[in-house]
């Protein structure tokens, strides 16, 4: 048997596992049941806004979205919706655009008090400009939403980790609408039923390292 | 006569555009999640590389010419490259067949006609979130597997092929 160089295998391992590491997501991110951390985040008016700004809520519907990806904009309509039935419920819609605006230029700041212009938003649309919200609850994808539930202490814990409904393309051909039935259980104080669902959407741009 | 003379020329000027025309790009073939996981139980020893993404997913445009690279490096070996776009059945026509065509792309190419994704995503890979572009290599022979859920850079698939890829002893 050749004598093998082991310097050289080494480097091939280090290699090896360095293409591992970065193909495998993140899944330290927020599991449904966790306890969400507050954030303070810039939002379209130029205040910073935060979870415990909201006093008299059950909870936020925190939804991941923003300007650039097609299915994020295809269901800003049903965001809107969503927010109008729900937040006098006590749920409110909270957005939150967790993209780099370098790696995705029509996703800066500007670009969203725009869009939330034009589309009159009437929830906060937050920017996550460190990216750092974003990583700590493992959004991978617009759009995602948290359904987070306050406790009596004040704190949030997450209930809901997924998508709006089934069909991104056509709300008129919607079948299951996931979120609203995750709502009406919080809202009626039962538990979750079905509390994680996915759906294909837009790769979250990070910042180049 | 000038009938038939006239269907001639016609038929002459046909053929003549035909042959102008650039390479034929790939068909896309419309399919439901039963296919795909059909498509993932193949038993060859053939390295399989499978990777989502749409029309209207940037970083998958991206990557796309480093897939259709190893289509071409590699058309005689047994790696095959299938691309599944996630685009609406609704937009194959308007927007995958011209964009398919504009590129003429060479690899496989299926368009996965699924709207609830919650449905089928668990049965392909849990670790998959939805986002895209994704990327599946299999090799089921060999049981050789790897996921990831981002977008590749050149070198980084090319490792991955190299690592994967059948080599017959």
């Amino acid at each position: 048997m050749k004598k093998v160089n082991l310097s050289f295998l080494y480097l091939a391992c280090l290699l090896l596992a360095g293409v591992l590491v970065s193909a495998v997501p993140a899944e330290d991110g927020y599991q449904v049941g966790d306890k969400a951390r507050d954030f303070k985040l810039k939002n379209i008016d130029g205040k910073m806004l935060s979870m415990s700004d909201f006093k008299d809520v059950k909870g936020i519907i925190v939804t991941f979205t923003c300007n650039s990806c097609p299915y994020a904009v295809g269901y800003e309509d049903r965001l809107i919706e969503l927010h109008n039935k729900y937040a006098p419920q006590g749920y409110p819609v909270v957005a939150i655009n967790p993209n780099d605006k370098t790696k995705s230029p029509a996703d800066s700041f500007d670009k969203m008090q725009e869009r939330a212009k034009d589309k009159k938003f009437p929830f906060p649309y937050l920017y996550d400009e460190t990216q750092e919200i974003t990583k700590t609850y493992g959004a991978t994808r617009t759009p995602q939403l948290y359904v987070v539930q306050k406790q009596k202490d004040g704190s949030f814990k997450v209930a809901y980790i997924g998508a709006i409904d089934d069909n991104s393309r056509d709300a008129s051909k919607v079948e299951k609408k996931y979120a609203e039935a995750a709502l009406d259980e919080l809202v009626k104080g039962k538990p979750v039923t079905q509390n994680s669902t996915k759906a294909i959407g837009c790769t979250i741009k990070w910042r180049e390292a | 006569m000038i009938k038939k003379i006239k269907l001639l020329a016609a038929t002459a000027i046909l053929l003549f555009t035909c042959a102008a025309l650039p390479a034929t790009a790939q068909e896309v073939d419309v399919i439901k999640f039963k296919e795909l996981e059909k498509l993932r139980q193949l038993p060859h020893d053939t390295l399989y590389v499978v990777n989502f993404w749409a029309t209207w997913c940037k970083p998958c445009i991206q990557e796309m010419p480093y897939f259709e690279a190893v289509t071409k490096q590699y058309k005689d070996q047994p790696v095959r490259v299938i691309l599944v776009s996630m685009d609406a059945v609704e937009d194959l026509e308007k927007r995958v067949k011209p964009f398919v065509q504009k590129r003429s792309l060479k690899s496989r190419l299926l368009l996965l006609d699924e709207t609830d994704a919650n449905t089928w995503i668990d049965k392909l890979e849990p670790r998959w979130s939805g986002a895209i572009p994704a990327t599946l290599l299999f090799n089921n022979h060999r049981k050789q597997y790897f996921f990831a859920e981002k977008e590749l850079k050149e070198e980084e698939l090319q490792a991955l092929i190299n690592k994967y890829k059948p080599v017959k002893k």
